[in-house]
């Protein structure tokens, strides 16, 4: 039995080496390193202790970046969550070319962050403006993504755009996994199509809905390719009397702090915090949609 | 039998293991890291050559510029154990962040050849200058002349102001989209384009070359407040003037493609986008103007090296000193002066190098640096990342905001990182 066991460990070990000096290593360096005045290059490291902490709070970026990214998680989850799902009863009903839909909306999930900023970029910087010059429409002659008041919402656009198909994908699979006897049972009582949905088909998908609001959350809390390449922090504006950038998320935040000021310890901070808000909201929307699985 | 197969088979996979590459090349591998987009075709070619003329070394050259963060990728690079033997870097604010890694290069050739060496606080010799480059405001001589303007009457604020009041009623007969081609979009990549160069005109403008006493006001926190908001009246004019979509969204090929082709009369660019233009067929004659955002008389244009190459202090002594010999090559070979000049079009910053650019924006440099007059750059000094993460954001707010705000803000900026 003993030998079993040392055989076993053997097998895991280069995954648990690679998992060490991967996930863990950096991360408790990490926080050492946020504690120190490091700038990325220089080889002589101070502690500072908790000062960096402390300083964050005052910027008007970074307080700033914070509120914005939680707008846009709110939002982009919101978007995401309602068209995956409309597409995915779409796609489970009795259309005529439902298979070529499925194939169709979930494209544009192959495309990577990088690609999709460029080409949204194109599509709102040009077509978006020739179009709305050409049709007089007043809303569209101004970019979207340069306005302040409007590129978060053509962010979350673009990024519903490219994920919904996926989020479509783990729905159609768990109404698939409902039997078609209930539904039909339920519409032989005189059930609408509406009632249908909401009482039997989304309270049997309580898994499927803890798994996509766990991925939307994730996903849009930790956004950074599509940011950088669509807006690369956007427009400028005023926030507490200082000029920041409008659409730069926290990830990107935390970028632009170590790359362009050279502030890496700060930086590392910044990562700290966000690792705990992120993790405290994930598990409290895991521990939330779970008790409404139980209860299902 | 089996058993002997798989044994067999475990024993070439743990050996395939140990394999060490191939023994020790005689050449010496070394690597250049530089940052100027227009030139990569030509310093790739340059780099082939050398290679072929000498067996014992192998250079490999990477460019990465234009709109993309270079500063990011050296430092990702440093990360990542790949630091390049050469590499590039813009100024004082370079130089301290990356002071551990640049040799001392006081007895190497070419120093002797060259005034625009970047020298340390020791004053030993660190930095190899690129070329000399220079911008001012540049037109396009035939739309000016079909509109009647003489450039070389443009040498105060109001003459440029009244240049611009009649080329913009006069577009639709000159085909012009806008009167000048401006880009400051964070966004697109061109916070350089106002936040350092034209910028630059504050720091130096209507001084002499050498005479730096504006810019140490300001790194001291002094901020003169109506030179400040004289170059910004000027500034938003030149904003008010250019298209709303280049200017807050446009990158850098569409700013100079839009001069390029005709549809503006001005481009806030410098003599380095002639490569792009010849690409782009721009056949008209064109010249530069200073900017004017007084009332004082000036023609002159500003022009420094934009940019030094350094050798890595931390790489072997043979990789040091085969870049070292690169650059030797490079500044005092018959090779090296054509593919600096005839094939790159850069001004070059060595006195023997004999060729001159083909470039019209290039020449229009040469003849001013010949006529005297010209201004210094200084933003090179400002510390790293002040003038892409601080002033950026403020010089692409001045498009949609007032001419207070900006003023308030850049002087906030600069009381933030004075040095006592």
């Amino acid at each position: 039995m003993k030998r079993r066991g040392w055989i076993d460990s053997l097998f895991i070990l280069p995954c648990a080496f690679a998992f060490i000096m991967v996930i863990i290593v950096p991360f408790a360096l990490g926080i050492y390193y946020a504690m120190t005045d490091w700038n990325g290059v220089n080889p002589i490291v101070n502690w500072v202790g908790l000062s960096n902490f402390q300083g964050m709070f005052k910027e008007p970026q970074f307080i700033y970046s914070f509120l914005v990214t939680l707008m846009y998680t709110v939002i982009n989850v919101v978007l995401v969550n309602v068209v995956g799902f409309a597409l995915a009863l779409l796609v489970t009903s009795k259309l005529r070319l439902r298979n070529v839909y499925r194939a169709g909306f979930f494209i544009p999930n192959l495309i990577g962050g990088i690609v999709l900023g460029y080409i949204w970029q194109f599509m709102f910087n040009n077509v978006q403006v020739d179009m709305g010059q050409a049709l007089g429409i007043a809303f569209l002659e101004k970019s979207l993504i340069s306005r302040q008041d409007t590129v978060i919402w053509a962010m979350s656009l673009v990024n519903t755009w490219q994920y919904a198909g996926y989020i479509m994908m783990i729905y159609v699979a768990s109404i698939q996994a409902i039997p078609g006897s209930v539904m039909e049972a339920a519409s032989v009582d005189g059930a609408g199509f509406f009632t249908r949905v909401r009482s039997i088909l989304i309270p049997m998908m309580a898994s499927a809905f803890t798994i996509t609001l766990f991925l939307t959350l994730t996903n849009s809390f930790k956004q950074f390719d599509l940011n950088f390449t669509l807006t690369n922090g956007g427009p400028a504006m005023r926030f507490m009397a200082k000029p920041i950038r409008s659409s730069q998320l926290l990830a990107m935040d935390i970028y632009r702090t170590a790359n362009q000021q050279n502030l890496m310890a700060q930086a590392q901070a910044k990562a700290v915090v966000f690792f705990v808000v992120l993790v405290i909201f994930s598990l409290a929307q895991v521990y939330l949609n779970k008790r409404k699985e139980l209860e299902a | 039998m089996r058993k002997l197969f798989s044994l067999a088979l475990a024993a070439v996979l743990a050996l395939s293991l140990l394999a060490l590459p191939a023994s020790a090349t005689e050449k010496v591998d070394f690597s250049v890291f530089q940052l100027k987009v227009e030139i990569d075709p030509m310093i790739q070619a340059f780099g082939k050559l050398y290679n072929e003329k000498h067996p014992d070394v192998n250079v490999t050259v990477e460019t990465l510029g234009g709109g993309a963060d270079y500063g990011g990728a050296l430092k990702a690079k440093l990360a990542a154990d790949q630091m390049p033997t050469i590499f590039m870097f813009e100024g004082q604010g370079g130089y301290e962040l990356w002071k551990d890694y640049i040799a001392d290069m006081s007895d190497a050739d070419w120093v002797k050849d060259t005034d625009l060496a970047y020298y340390d606080p020791d004053g030993k010799v660190v930095g190899f200058p690129i070329a000399m480059e220079g911008f001012g405001l540049g037109y396009n001589a035939e739309i000016l002349e079909k509109a009647g303007i003489d450039p070389a009457t443009l040498t105060t604020f109001s003459a440029t102001k009244a240049a611009f009041e009649k080329l913009d009623g006069m577009k639709a007969e000159l085909g012009l989209d806008n009167v000048v081609s401006v880009g400051t979009s964070v966004a697109g990549g061109l916070w350089w384009v106002t936040s350092q160069h034209v910028f630059n005109a504050f720091y130096a403008g209507y001084e002499g070359y050498n005479d730096a006493t504006v810019y140490n006001a300001l790194r001291k926190g002094e901020v003169d407040q109506e030179r400040l908001t004289a170059f910004a009246t000027y500034l938003k004019m030149l904003y008010d003037y250019a298209d709303a979509n280049v200017l807050e969204n446009g990158n850098y090929d569409a700013q100079v493609a839009a001069f390029a082709s005709g549809k503006t009369a001005f481009i806030t660019q410098g003599n380095w986008i002639d490569p792009n233009l010849a690409q782009l067929g721009a056949t008209f004659p064109m010249g530069y103007i200073s900017h004017n955002f007084l009332e004082k008389e000036s023609t002159g244009l500003y022009m420094a090296a934009p940019s030094w190459f350094a050798v890595n202090k931390q790489a072997t002594p043979e990789q040091q000193k085969a870049a070292i010999d690169f650059l030797n090559y490079m500044a005092l070979s018959e090779d090296g002066a054509n593919y600096m000049v005839t094939e790159a079009g850069m001004v070059p910053a060595f006195k023997s190098v004999k060729q001159q650019p083909a470039g019209p924006l290039s020449k229009a440099l040469v003849e001013a640096s010949a006529r005297g007059g010209n201004f210094n750059w200084y933003f090179g000094q400002n510390p790293d990342g002040f003038n892409q993460g601080t002033l950026g954001p403020i010089f692409e707010l001045l498009a949609t905001g007032t001419v207070e705000d900006f003023v308030t803000d850049v002087t906030a900026a600069f009381e933030e990182i004075a040095v006592k």
